[in-house]
């Protein structure tokens, strides 16, 4: 029963870190390697927004959302744009910037363990015999509605439809009269600031620090690629996956194999089915 | 056209920048005696050196410094980042930070770190290659670095650690479990370590030791650096009934961990080694008071206020009038003494020559911060005490009510150790 | 309104210098030779100059990423699988001669060259699985197989787990290390544009093209990517066995992603595409940060900001530049 309990929460919070990459590279094909640096970031802001301005904690999520939406609008328009369809050059360009921000981050003095945000509510209760706290059923709930909300958004606006038409056939959209320059700004901003949900609801659970970057942006790969780069239903699923693989590993085999397992999750599935669970991608462009 | 132009100017620039940098070494007077500090300056164990050091530094450059031979000469710290504690990074950037203080920096002596235990313990060869000696002050608490020293005397022979190591902090947290199994009828451990060699080394003799010793050792849980759920190795403590959580982590997610653990109202003591994130005063405001009834090893005394000597205190209120924060880490006491205990050395020796020093080291009996130090002569470690008359005293604290109360020793104890309320029903 | 375009046009000399023609005086000898001349005796003349030992050390390391630089720009540009696995080849080269060193006593000697022929076996034989596979499939496996690689030897806790393997003998003399490496770099680099000229070499740059008419001329695309990755991972191998006997010491961290990163970086800089562009760019990056160590946490910012400015705006690298330059000259015409 815990184990369900725990492999929900620990899937959701999985799911919650890859949305952003997911929909950024499902929209515009950007693997977007400064994911981990935006969550970071929106961490940091928000803390200095609670903390050093003395705002309302909703405020400043709220303006820790925007403002991080905005850092990754402005990241795509001013410099990823130019390097658009170079895969290579793209990873690299995102890379860097992501590394010269978290480490920017450190050398401005955000090291140590001692910047926490608050929990949302304190306090657990018991489900089933299990001791759950409060803040992470609030997660679960956020999550999922996180999930629906985007199932709604890109099926019945109209940015959503642009965003999925963009997904489906770049040349057709653009035929259509969808801008793939403006919907790609979108997306960016979009899992900007997913990005940084995810990180307002996970990091009050433990402390901000740099290091979580990186194993955030190693998260959401894992994530992506077992379900499939493309497809956001096929990353959450191989949220679910991979989250209730780590929590069974833990329970019968040890601790000690938790990241390999995600990591080895990794492996198999591109050798077996390389583009993920539900990849988009035909046999032909993935494999010789 | 252009284009070549703005180019031509970015490789001037870089070019001058270069120069820049090159330069002003070849002035440098020859007075000062330079101390090398290889640190990881972006993490607790490593900026906790490098500020113990530059606090010892001040003092003794403000009394007018060292006599070597009859020459008053002052101390020079040059700090370099390792960013050997980053996971990242291999250690040969640890190393080529080592080589370049001392080819470069000219440094005479090296204290503080590596900080990482395989960084220190890949430096060893080149530091008996250059002669040089090394004092670490920080991290490092793998026995294995005292241990080779004392294997291969003539070729380690300028390594020192003046910490308390892996070994010695077992012995002190058993003594702590067996307090807590006599007042309050404690049994049951369960070991929880990150999956780093100190840890994982130290986590497998205690669960050893402490079963030999009469308690019931639920087991082992590892735990990859990085892990940020703890929920199943909480529960299977809550499920075995432990009473003790023995918590080797140093990484920041360890606070997740506690987090949790208040928050499930587990019934067990968490008592933790390098246990990174509660070491710091700002623990407190950062768990929301979450984080009281956590025991933690800060290893040597002075990193928490106490009265072990007449240095301690002192040495608490310059640092925290320097810093503006409380001594915190594992390092700062011993970082601060370490810079005493080699100005000690190089008066009597009367030299910089590493041989002569490295006897004199072996002959060093001061107290200070946190005791008597002495070295041992086959592995330079320095020699651990319960007693700070006898030897290095270290010191387990509790946080009651905001405060960092040190439990143990007894011989220098401020408090003893609480339970929280869910436990004692 | 007049407008112009730009155009550009092969330098007389060079034209004068193609193929045979290069024989016609010293003056044409000498354009072909000039570049190359200054490549190799500033790397031989280099050790003799270093101010310091410190930089000598220096060198070491820079020739030790030239080697992954090499192979990385060579597995990308001409075999056309991009390896994000540096790390990985490093790895395996240097616990190989750590184990050969320590555990059966064998000298540098022999373990540098068996730890590089039995690495690239190894390495090859573990990527084979990924081999067929494509684009940014390959690059995202070879990223994770370092970090798994890791996380097994300290979960399993063999050769010697987290603390790593002490102890081995170093190289028996300074400039016998310094020479050895830069020697090893310049027989690579040459070899490897040797190589890519031959017939071997156009098949790997048809797969690289085009991998549906190189199957459909009957030939076995995975067996001639297996043969790049096993050229390509012997450099690697040979990188982290010397990086072994440098330091005396192997360990995890050796399978840090600094030294997948640091490949790809100097290829961006130095220019992709030419083996000789990443060799320049080892030489500039590792020096640089180097230098820049004294600002300690801000010499990563300042070197992601640099890799950036030039992915952004000098994407060809400074040898695709350089060369355009040597070759060519432009002007602007009237349309």
């Amino acid at each position: 029963m815990d184990i369900i309990i725990y492999g929900i929460i620990n899937s959701i919070s999985l799911a919650l870190m890859a949305l952003g990459f997911a929909l950024v590279y499902g929209i515009s094909r950007l693997p977007n390697f400064a994911h981990g640096a935006l969550y970071v970031v929106a961490g940091f802001i928000t803390w200095t927004l609670l903390k050093a301005a003395g705002l309302n904690y909703l405020l400043s999520i709220i303006l820790a959302m925007a403002i991080t939406g905005l850092i990754g609008g402005l990241l795509y328009q001013f410099i990823l744009i130019r390097v658009r369809g170079m895969a290579i050059s793209e990873i690299i360009a995102s890379y860097a910037m992501g590394l010269a921000v978290l480490e920017g981050l450190r050398w401005g003095g955000f090291k140590g363990m001692t910047y926490t945000l608050p929990v949302f509510a304190q306090g657990s209760i018991m489900i089933w015999g299990v001791p759950v706290d409060y803040h992470r059923i609030i997660v679960v709930g956020i999550g999922a509605a996180v999930v629906l909300f985007l199932w709604i958004f890109t099926r019945s606006t109209r940015v959503g439809l642009a965003l999925r038409g963009m997904a489906q056939d770049e040349r057709a959209s653009l035929m259509l009269g969808i801008d793939s320059d403006v919907m790609a700004v979108v997306a960016m901003v979009l899992g900007s600031a997913l990005a940084a949900l995810a990180a307002i609801l996970l990091l009050p659970l433990g402390n901000i620090v740099v290091e979580a970057g990186y194993n955030v942006l190693i998260l959401a790969i894992a994530v992506c690629i077992v379900g499939g780069l493309g497809s956001w239903f096929g990353a959450v699923l191989a949220a679910f996956l991979i989250g209730f693989a780590q929590i069974l590993t833990v329970a019968y085999v040890g601790s000690h194999f938790q990241m390999v397992v995600a990591i080895l999750a990794i492996i198999i599935t591109l050798i077996l089915k390389p583009s993920g669970l539900f990849g988009k991608q035909k046999e032909l462009e993935e494999r010789v | 056209m252009a284009r070549a132009r703005e180019l031509m100017a970015i490789v001037v620039a870089i070019s001058l920048l270069a120069l820049f940098c090159v330069m002003p070494k070849q002035a440098r007077a020859e007075k000062p005696i330079v101390l090398g500090c290889p640190l990881s300056t972006a993490f607790l164990y490593g900026w906790d050196a490098e500020r113990g050091i530059k606090l010892a530094v001040e003092e003794i450059n403000a009394a007018g410094g060292v006599n070597v031979g009859g020459v008053k000469r002052p101390f020079k710290v040059e700090v370099m980042d390792t960013r050997d504690l980053e996971p990242g990074v291999p250690v040969s950037e640890a190393l080529l930070v080592v080589e370049k203080l001392i080819l470069e920096k000219g440094a005479d002596f090296l204290l503080g770190g590596p900080v990482r235990s395989e960084a220190a313990l890949a430096a060893m060869p080149l530091l008996s290659k250059y002669k040089k000696i090394s004092i670490v002050s920080t991290g490092v608490l793998s026995p294995k670095y005292s241990a080779m020293v004392a294997k291969n005397y003539d070729k380690y022979k300028y390594c020192f650690r003046i910490h308390g190591e892996a070994k010695w902090l077992v012995g002190e947290i058993l003594a702590c479990f067996k307090e807590l199994k006599q007042e309050y009828g404690l049994n049951k451990i369960l070991v929880m370590v990150q999956d780093v060699a100190h840890a994982r080394g130290a986590g497998k003799v205690i669960s050893k030791v402490a079963a030999k010793k009469g308690f019931d050792v639920l087991g082992m849980e590892v735990f990859p650096t990085g892990t940020s759920d703890f929920s199943m190795g909480l529960l299977k403590a809550k499920r075995g009934g432990a009473q003790i959580l023995n918590i080797w982590m140093d990484m920041p997610e360890s606070s997740i961990l506690l987090k949790q653990w208040y928050q499930m109202r587990i019934k067990a003591l968490p008592f933790g080694s390098t246990l990174a994130a509660a070491e710091q005063p700002g623990f407190w405001k950062a768990t929301e008071g979450k984080g009281e009834y956590t025991l933690c090893n800060v290893v040597n005394a002075g990193n928490a206020p106490s009265e072990a000597t007449p240095w301690t205190m002192k040495f608490y209120r310059a640092y925290t009038k320097r810093w503006g924060v409380e001594p915190e880490g594992l390092g700062s006491s011993s970082s601060y003494m370490t810079v005493y205990v080699l100005k000690d050395a190089i008066e009597r020796a009367g030299t910089l020559d590493s041989d002569a020093v490295v006897k004199a080291l072996e002959q060093t009996d001061m107290m200070g911060v946190y005791g008597r130090i002495r070295f041992n002569p086959k592995s330079h470690q320095v020699i651990p005490a319960l007693d700070p008359e006898k030897g290095a005293v270290g010191s387990v604290i509790q946080w009651q009510a905001g405060k960092r109360i040190v439990v143990y020793p007894k011989s220098i104890a401020t408090g003893e150790i609480k339970l929280p309320p869910w436990m004692l029903k | 309104m007049e407008q112009k375009r730009k155009e550009r046009l092969d330098r007389g000399i060079k034209v004068r210098s193609d193929t045979i023609y290069a024989l016609m005086s010293v003056k044409e000898i000498a354009y072909l030779v000039l570049p190359r001349l200054v490549l190799i005796c500033g790397l031989l003349i280099a050790p003799l100059v270093m101010p310091s030992m410190y930089w000598q050390r220096v060198i070491s390391i820079v020739c030790i990423y030239c080697l992954l630089a090499i192979s990385f720009d060579f597995l990308a540009h001409f075999v056309g699988l991009v390896s994000l696995g540096g790390a990985f080849f490093i790895g395996v080269g240097s616990y190989l001669a750590a184990i050969l060193n320590t555990y059966w006593g064998l000298s540098p000697v022999l373990t540098i060259p068996l730890a590089t022929i039995f690495g690239a076996l190894i390495c090859t034989i573990l990527l084979l699985p990924c081999l067929p596979l494509r684009g940014v499939y390959f690059a995202i496996v070879t990223l994770m197989y370092p970090l798994a690689l890791a996380r097994i030897i300290e979960a399993l806790d063999i050769f010697g787990g987290t603390d790593g393997i002490m102890g081995v003998t170093s190289f028996p003399g300074r400039w016998v290390e310094l020479y050895f490496m830069v020697g090893m770099v310049l027989i690579f680099l040459f070899g490897m544009r040797r190589l890519v000229n031959e017939d071997i070499g156009l098949v790997f740059r048809a797969v690289k093209d085009n991998d549906q008419a190189v199957r459909a001329s009957g030939m076995n695309v995975t067996f001639f990517k297996a043969i790049g990755v096993c050229i390509a991972s012997a450099m690697g191998c040979l990188g982290g066995a010397c990086l072994v006997h440098i330091y005396m010491w192997a360990g995890i961290s050796q399978f840090a992603l600094d030294f997948s990163i640091l490949p790809i970086a100097a290829t961006v800089i130095g220019g992709a595409g030419t083996l000789v562009g990443p060799v320049i760019g080892c030489i500039i990056l590792v020096p640089i940060s180097e230098l820049l160590r004294t600002f300690g946490t801000l010499r990563i910012v300042f070197y992601s900001l640099i890799l950036v400015a030039f992915i952004v705006f000098r994407s060809e690298g400074l040898m695709v530049y350089g060369q355009r330059k040597y070759h060519q000259f432009e002007r602007w015409v009237r349309v």
